[in-house]
């Protein structure tokens, strides 16, 4: 026989009995027993399906049944089962109730959304063009605790987009800038700093504390890494990426849904898709991409509406149009599918085939480098020599080198003709790659007296002329 | 009606003022006479919430058995759970409903800048649906 020990509040359904010797060999027969024999204890432990209630704790001794076997726990002659509730409870501040009050009147969010909203932990990494809408958003709208990654300063080309840090902030620390602006427009909120480059070493670590991850990073390496990780984790990973005008958002690696390696099985080629640096980006992108990931992390932590899972959003704002390609997750995915082969992080600059850090350029000068200074010289001497500029016309607008001719390294080979094999010749672009392909393909063509201003136009302008500006 | 003895009454005032700005939370240990309740002991307990601690709280079920049969052994029952609510009303928000449990009385300290404000006491329904209010007398 078991002796069950009865709570005070209901004694009065067990003839006000405080204990009652009840047998059974296990937890469920002692518990049948007992309400069998007080049919009024019943509908105080069970709910209508037959559950134990969720307040009700049962205890063997001094052991929890749930970490036993449950129901099936065995009992002993004179063992004590105790029946005990489990309490808890959370409040908004009057002041949080004043601040979400637009949240609180809809009931799809409602006190308990707001109160979920409170308690999730999302991760952003980046704090950039797309972690800066996200950011400004997910904290106004009181997402409790927001983990932030960045290990970059801010510095003035950041400002055309990413508008979580200002002027004032250049030169500081994204993620100082980032958390004092999250903290002003809500102090409400903890915002937790992880300053590293997200690692193949790190990501789990970091990630494991966070429920929901969103991907705010400009290359491939660490979005293969965030989707692997988050595959791996079990955690949605709310993407976004952008481009010039055009950008994409889907929810990856929701349960049942695709991962970014079902819609993309392998990097493209180093070099052939060019970064937002390279290629540039209408500083408004990030804004409407961030905040459609802001809006689906939101609506992932309240569990309401449709995710945008399956379902990759396009956005083009020259044509101003949203579209929307299905995503259907991959069964041979190397890390989502039924039989993976990614079964733990890789090293992802081997993967997209990009060094984990650049060469450091060679000291010096090679034969067919010219430095800046040695340029302005020619010119001051009055030397005979073409001085090339092969960025792109919108470029040339910006700023030039006097004198220089514009030729864009795209044009280069249909205007050869234009150029003269026995002239000198100095080519430069904006910082010299381009200008070095110019001079690679001039070498080609058999041109021998021709070089590359090192450094482009952004060293003459710290070597020569600080008037023409950098861009 | 529940009524809180002085001494019980510091210990939770003191208790819920050391954890200002968290909150705070334990058990009450005393006598019922049909819908009469008299605190007699204040047991404070850790606040288990693996998180923020400013808006929510956790008991741990361990903790409360403890507090049953520590009421057992001394002749008492355990009669309510406290908890407090930093900067904010003494309200029975959803989730304390929620995650309440309709056999105990809940008295909620409400602090503010980490004094006591005013205090209510709530019986949550057997379905934790809805609480009505119990009357409270207590020292302050």
């Amino acid at each position: 026989m078991a002796k069950v020990l009865i709570p005070t509040p209901l004694r009065q359904y067990a003839d006000k009995q405080d204990s009652v010797e009840i047998g059974g060999a296990t937890v469920g027969e002692v518990l049948a027993g007992l309400t069998s024999r007080y049919p009024d204890l019943k509908r105080q432990l069970y709910s209508d399906e037959g559950k134990l209630r969720s307040f009700v704790n049962v205890y063997v001794n001094d052991d929890d049944i749930r970490y036993l076997s449950r129901d099936a726990s065995p009992v002993q002659d004179g063992d004590t089962i105790s029946i005990v509730p489990s309490v808890a409870g959370g409040n908004l501040s009057n002041e949080e109730i004043l601040r979400y009050s637009r949240h609180l009147i809809m009931p799809e969010v409602g006190m308990e959304g707001q109160i979920r909203l409170k308690n999730a932990r999302v991760l952003l990494v980046g704090t950039g063009g797309l972690g800066s809408p996200l950011g400004l958003y997910l904290a106004a709208a009181g997402v409790g605790h927001i983990g932030l990654v960045d290990f970059d300063v801010v510095d003035f080309t950041n400002l055309q987009r990413q508008i979580l840090h200002g002027t004032k902030d250049v030169g500081r620390k994204k993620l100082d800038s980032a958390a004092d602006r999250m903290l002003d427009i809500n102090p409400h909120i903890e915002i937790i700093r992880h300053e590293v480059a997200l690692t193949s070493e790190n990501a789990l670590d970091i990630l494991k504390d966070y429920e929901i991850v969103v991907d705010g990073t400009d290359n491939f390496p660490t979005r293969y890494l965030v989707n692997d990780a988050c595959v791996l984790l079990g955690k949605p990973n709310v993407y976004g990426s952008i481009f010039r005008f055009e950008g994409q958002a889907t929810v990856f690696a929701y349960p049942g849904g695709p991962c970014y390696r079902c819609l993309y099985p392998e990097p493209p080629p180093p070099g052939l898709v060019p970064s937002c640096a390279e290629g540039g980006v209408l500083g408004i992108l990030p804004g409407v991409i961030g905040v459609v990931q802001a809006t689906e992390t939101v609506k992932l932590i309240l569990g309401k509406g449709e995710p945008l899972v399956g379902r990759l959003m396009l956005y083009d704002a020259l044509a101003m149009r949203f579209r929307e390609l299905k995503l259907r997750r991959n069964p041979e995915c190397p890390v989502c599918g039924e039989h993976p082969t990614v079964r733990q992080l890789i090293d992802y600059h081997q993967f997209c085939g990009v060094p984990q850090h650049e060469p450091p350029p060679p000291a010096g000068l090679t034969e067919w480098e010219v430095d800046p200074l040695e340029v302005k010289s020619k010119m001051d001497r009055g030397d005979r020599f073409v001085l090339i500029d092969v960025r792109e016309p919108h470029e040339f607008q910006i700023c030039r080198i006097p004198g220089s001719r514009l030729i864009p390294l795209g044009e280069l080979v249909k205007r050869l003709s234009e150029l003269d094999s026995a002239e000198d010749i100095v080519a430069h672009c904006k910082s010299g790659m381009r200008s070095g392909k110019a001079v690679d393909f001039l070498r080609q063509a058999g041109f021998r007296k021709v070089k590359n201003m090192k450094g482009g136009i952004l060293a003459w302008s710290d070597k020569v002329d600080p008037r023409v500006p950098k861009y | 009606m529940i009524r809180i003895e002085r001494e019980a009454w510091e210990v939770m005032l003191s208790h819920a003022g050391s954890h200002y700005p968290n909150e705070c939370c334990g058990a009450m240990l005393g006598q019922v006479d049909g819908s009469r309740k008299t605190v007699r002991i204040a047991v404070p307990m850790e606040n288990a919430w693996q998180g923020e601690r400013h808006s929510r709280y956790e008991l741990r079920p361990q903790d409360l058995l403890r507090a049953d049969q520590e009421a057992r052994s001394q002749g008492l029952d355990l009669v309510g759970i406290f908890h407090s609510h930093p900067d904010c009303d003494a309200y029975f928000s959803k989730t304390d409903l929620e995650n309440s449990c309709p056999w105990y009385s809940f008295v909620i300290l409400s602090i503010r800048g980490g004094r006591f404000d005013h205090a209510n006491s709530f019986l949550p329904n057997a379905d934790q649906t809805a609480a009505e209010a119990e009357e409270i007398i207590h020292p302050d």
